[in-house]
């Protein structure tokens, strides 16, 4: 019994030492790791790293995290714990490259203690549990000078910007200061904004509420956003001039360009050969007649590109019908490929690793152009956004571009990707070299002054200019989503643009953050097979359609010939043509919905193949081998048996 | 270690597998039974997820390994000692260490040879789509090791009863206790009366989040010294209850 009793003993200290042992080795060598992921999602980036070592002050960081709350919830929090166990990991990664200047500080908020009130006070989210526990999981840094920011929120589905969050957090505590950015553009992309109070209070009654883009809101979390207008005689006092859209600029304006960037001016420029979101500014398109083409640049401002090494090319758009986007062109239509809608993907970027557009995954442009280089003296071109190899140019006509069945049917495959998105840096040119004539009209108001306005011929420091071939990528419809919280981030757009923006401003540090861990492993064999289908389908719908039109110009000739004499003849002709219309529309419905049944029948069946390989075929394998191998053992048995007994009966004999 | 009397009975116990339809029985259930779950029509289903990465095959894998390693291990000694052949083994000359590693590196290797018979699915996603393999790799180890520690447990209850059917609920219960460790559920059940850092010990034992950590793609010391010291105790007291228990 004694022994029994110390037997126990010795289980239950065991057991309770081998506790204390995998506590102590859990929490002591948890930093100890190797990060095999291809995206380094468990190691910061070398823009995080490089913002780091330029730490001079210190920083304190406090995670909010209710984790005895978390404990009261149900199983679903699991994934909260395990985020935070995340994001606690990555926070001591930055405390652990930040040469002691980082300090972390890990809070439990529990229900109306000083710490709950300081998380509310420093306003991260909150969410009830219970009546009295409080859910927060949100960050506070705050700098030496006192400066104070927040991410109120740690969104587990938004594991890939995590990083890119925090390293913004601290880059935004350490420099208030921002780089001015001038907006010059036809469009009203900035405009004199209101609370959203007022806003709810204007629309309440009403009145018309005139919103800067929400591309605009973004841009001034990082930098001071001047508005320039359409029209600017001399451009200072910024650090990067934003063009969008250019056309219908002054003279003047252009002479100002010209002379911001040969100052070593910084230039980011929207081109787009049909800027929709400039057509909606005109109001709603006409009807069948398509909507008048509204693009840029114009001839003066081509000049000024001439100088700049990049060509827009006229009338050209850039095509691919493997990254067209699949949309409705209204509500009660099925969703089908649209191929002015160009979602780019990792083709569209990967071979040219550039910092501004590399790791960006999901860029959706809408009709962008093409842009081409032409070499210039003292400047270095390179290309940073394409379509694949598969991309072409295709023209538009303005009575097309409401019709995607008839630019799809145009644009053939090519064999080289059409370029949309280039950069230039060197010493330029001015596209003035004999100044600019300046007509005034003297004071007596009859005769006209001549005014010559002359200034750099050629640049006295580098400059850079980024081209992008399409405006409505920042618009709010191609780059936000609506959500309760007002638009939100809907793809790779605005990281696109902002990333530009820093390119050129310098701040390459967070530039290298914000693409990170955003690797796309989706079943490409299977999203070919449904591509191939969706072909399919759009041929036969174009088929469809096409016969439809046929007959119902067949029935509006046969109502033209009515006249008095015939009418009841005709009448009773075009009634009998519905009729036969009507049946072969059902039937060539029919044979759509088949070719679209086809297609998801495929894609099922390989699923089933694949179901049944993974679940069946190991099995039945094994009860295969089991039986033989059994089988085969028996008999060995039986044989050795026979064997041994013949032996001993030999040996019995002899 | 790998002295010849070792190698023979790891060589016999791995054979034994087979000798019976039941490590066939054990084999079709697990790779039937982890094929259904993976390709179950859910939210987590595999094709329906269009997701080249076997995350929703690893997650299931604690699932399944939860009852086919502890049918694995409740023979191990279990049955040796009710029909008495314990005795028997311990008279030849092979230490009680020996024989106990013999066999529990038997029953891995058994489990582990199950996982490989997996392999349809790597296959799988290779044809669909460009998974990254070096995750693939990691969530086979950690498969390997949840096994591992499990069946170390397996073979600790095995040696403490010498009824199979006490030592296989014994495991799963343990194993599912061990499981569910770091389930906020369960730690709020045991914050009702134990102190804090008794929670957090607690938490840190759960083995889901070890075999989860590691399965995402990332080798840390922790999660390797978790599974080793799991591993190495359950064995190490395995063997001290052997010890104690040969001679009943």
């Amino acid at each position: 019994m004694k022994r029994k009793t110390e037997n126990y003993l010795k289980v239950v200290l065991g057991i309770l030492s081998m506790g204390l042992a995998v506590y102590i080795t859990s929490t002591m060598f948890y930093r100890v790791k190797i990060d095999l992921t291809d995206e380094g999602i468990y190691s910061l980036s070398k823009g995080s790293k490089t913002l780091l070592s330029k730490l001079d002050s210190p920083i304190r960081l406090k995670l909010y995290y209710s984790k005895t709350a978390a404990n009261k919830g149900t199983e679903g929090l699991r994934a909260f714990n395990n985020y935070f166990l995340y994001v606690h990991d990555i926070l001591k990664e930055y405390v652990a490259n930040s040469r002691n200047n980082l300090t972390l500080e890990v809070i439990d908020p529990r229900p109306d203690t000083e710490d709950e009130e300081e998380a509310e006070a420093y306003g991260l989210k909150r969410f009830p549990l219970t009546e009295t526990e409080r859910y927060f999981f949100g960050l506070v840094a705050i700098g030496d000078s006192g400066s104070e920011k927040v991410i109120e929120f740690f969104d587990p589905n938004k594991r890939e910007g995590l990083e890119y969050d925090i390293t913004k957090l601290l880059y935004s505590v350490l420099s208030p200061q921002k780089k001015k950015v001038g907006i010059l553009s036809p469009l009203p992309i900035v405009r004199d904004d209101v609370s959203p109070y007022m806003a709810q209070m204007m629309q309440m009654q009403g009145r018309p509420v005139e919103q800067s883009w929400p591309i605009i809101n973004l841009m001034r979390e990082f930098y001071e956003v001047k508005n320039l207008g359409r029209e600017a005689e001399t451009i200072s006092g910024i650090d990067t001039l934003l063009i969008v859209h250019p056309m219908g600029f002054s003279d003047q304006t252009l002479f100002a360009i010209d002379q911001f960037l040969l100052q070593g001016g910084k230039l980011l420029v929207l081109v787009d050969p049909h800027a929709f979101a400039a057509s909606m500014q005109n109001g709603p398109s006409p009807q069948m007649g398509g909507m008048p083409l509204n693009s840029s640049p114009d001839g003066k401002f081509r000049k000024l590109m001439d100088k700049w090494g990049i060509d827009a090319m006229e009338g050209a758009f850039a095509g691919d019908k493997y990254l067209s986007g699949v949309a409705r062109l209204s509500p009660d239509e099925p969703p089908t490929r649209l191929l002015p809608l160009m979602v780019c993907n990792r083709h569209c970027t990967e071979k040219f690793k550039d910092p501004i557009t590399r790791g960006l995954e999901q860029i959706t442009l809408f009709f962008p152009g093409a842009l081409q280089a032409h070499q210039l003296e003292d400047l270095t071109i390179e290309s940073l956004l394409s379509t694949t190899d598969k991309g072409a140019t295709y023209e538009a006509y303005p009575h097309e571009l409401a019709d995607p069945s008839l630019l799809w049917n145009k644009m053939e495959d090519g064999t080289t990707p059409v370029i949309m998105g280039m950069k230039s840096y060197g010493k330029y040119k001015t596209a003035f070299p004999d100044g600019l004539v300046i007509e005034k009209k003297s004071s007596d108001g009859k005769k006209n002054d001549k005014q010559t306005k002359t200034g750099l011929l050629e640049s006295s420091k580098d400059g850079v200019i980024i081209v992008l071939a399409d405006v409505d990528f920042i618009s709010a419809q191609f780059a936000f989503q609506q959500s309760f919280l007002g638009p939100t981030v809907a793809n790779d757009n605005s990281a696109l643009f902002l990333n530009a923006l820093e390119a050129l401003g310098g701040n390459v540090d967070l530039m290298s953050v914000r693409s990170k861990g955003h690797i796309n492993r989706t079943f490409e064999a299977i999203e070919a097979i449904e591509f191939e289908a969706d072909r399919k389908t759009e041929k036969k719908a174009m088929e469809i359609n096409g016969n439809i039109m046929r007959f119902q110009q067949e029935l509006t000739d046969l109502s033209k010939q009515a006249n008095q004499d015939n009418m009841a003849l005709i009448q009773n002709e075009s009634l009998k043509k519905k009729k036969v219309l009507a049946r072969q529309i059902v039937e060539l419905k029919k044979e759509l919905r088949e070719v679209k049944r086809e297609g998801r029948e495929r894609v099922e069946f390989i699923g089933k193949i694949f179901q049944y390989v993974n679940t069946l075929l190991m099995p039945i394998v094994i009860v295969i081998f089991g039986v033989w191998f059994l089988h085969f053992r028996k008999k060995k048995k039986r044989d050795e048996l026979t064997a041994s007994g013949t032996k001993k009966l030999m040996e019995r004999s002899l | 270690m790998l002295t010849p009397q070792f190698k023979a009975l790891y060589k016999k116990e791995f054979q034994s597998f087979f000798k019976t339809p039941l490590g066939y029985v054990f084999l079709v259930i697990f790779l039937f039974g982890l094929g259904y779950m993976t390709f179950e029509p859910g939210r987590g289903s595999f094709f329906q997820m269009r997701e080249a990465s076997l995350r929703s095959f690893f997650e299931y894998v604690p699932w399944m390994c939860i009852f086919l390693v502890p049918a694995v291990s409740m023979k191990l000694w279990a049955d040796e000692r009710k029909k008495g052949t314990v005795e028997l083994l311990f008279t030849m000359p092979i230490t009680v260490k020996e024989a106990s590693l013999a066999k529990f590196f038997a029953a891995w290797t058994f489990i582990a040879l199950a996982l490989f018979l997996t392999f349809p699915m790597i296959i799988t996603v290779l044809l669909l789509g460009r998974p990254d393999l070096k995750i693939i790799f990691l969530g086979y180890a950690s498969s390997l090791l949840l096994a591992g520690g499990m069946l170390s447990i397996g073979s600790f209850f095995s040696s403490m009863t010498k009824n199979q059917v006490v030592s296989f609920i014994l495991t799963v219960a343990t194993c599912f206790i061990l499981l569910m460790a770091g389930s906020p559920p369960v730690l709020d059940l045991l914050s009702a009366f134990a102190p804090k850092y008794v929670l957090n010990i607690f938490e840190s034992l759960s083995l889901l989040d070890h075999f989860e950590s590691m399965s995402k793609g990332v080798i840390r010391l922790s999660d390797l010294a978790y599974f080793t010291i799991m591993i190495g105790f359950w064995n190490f007291s395995s063997v001290v209850l052997l010890n104690e228990n040969k001679a009943e």
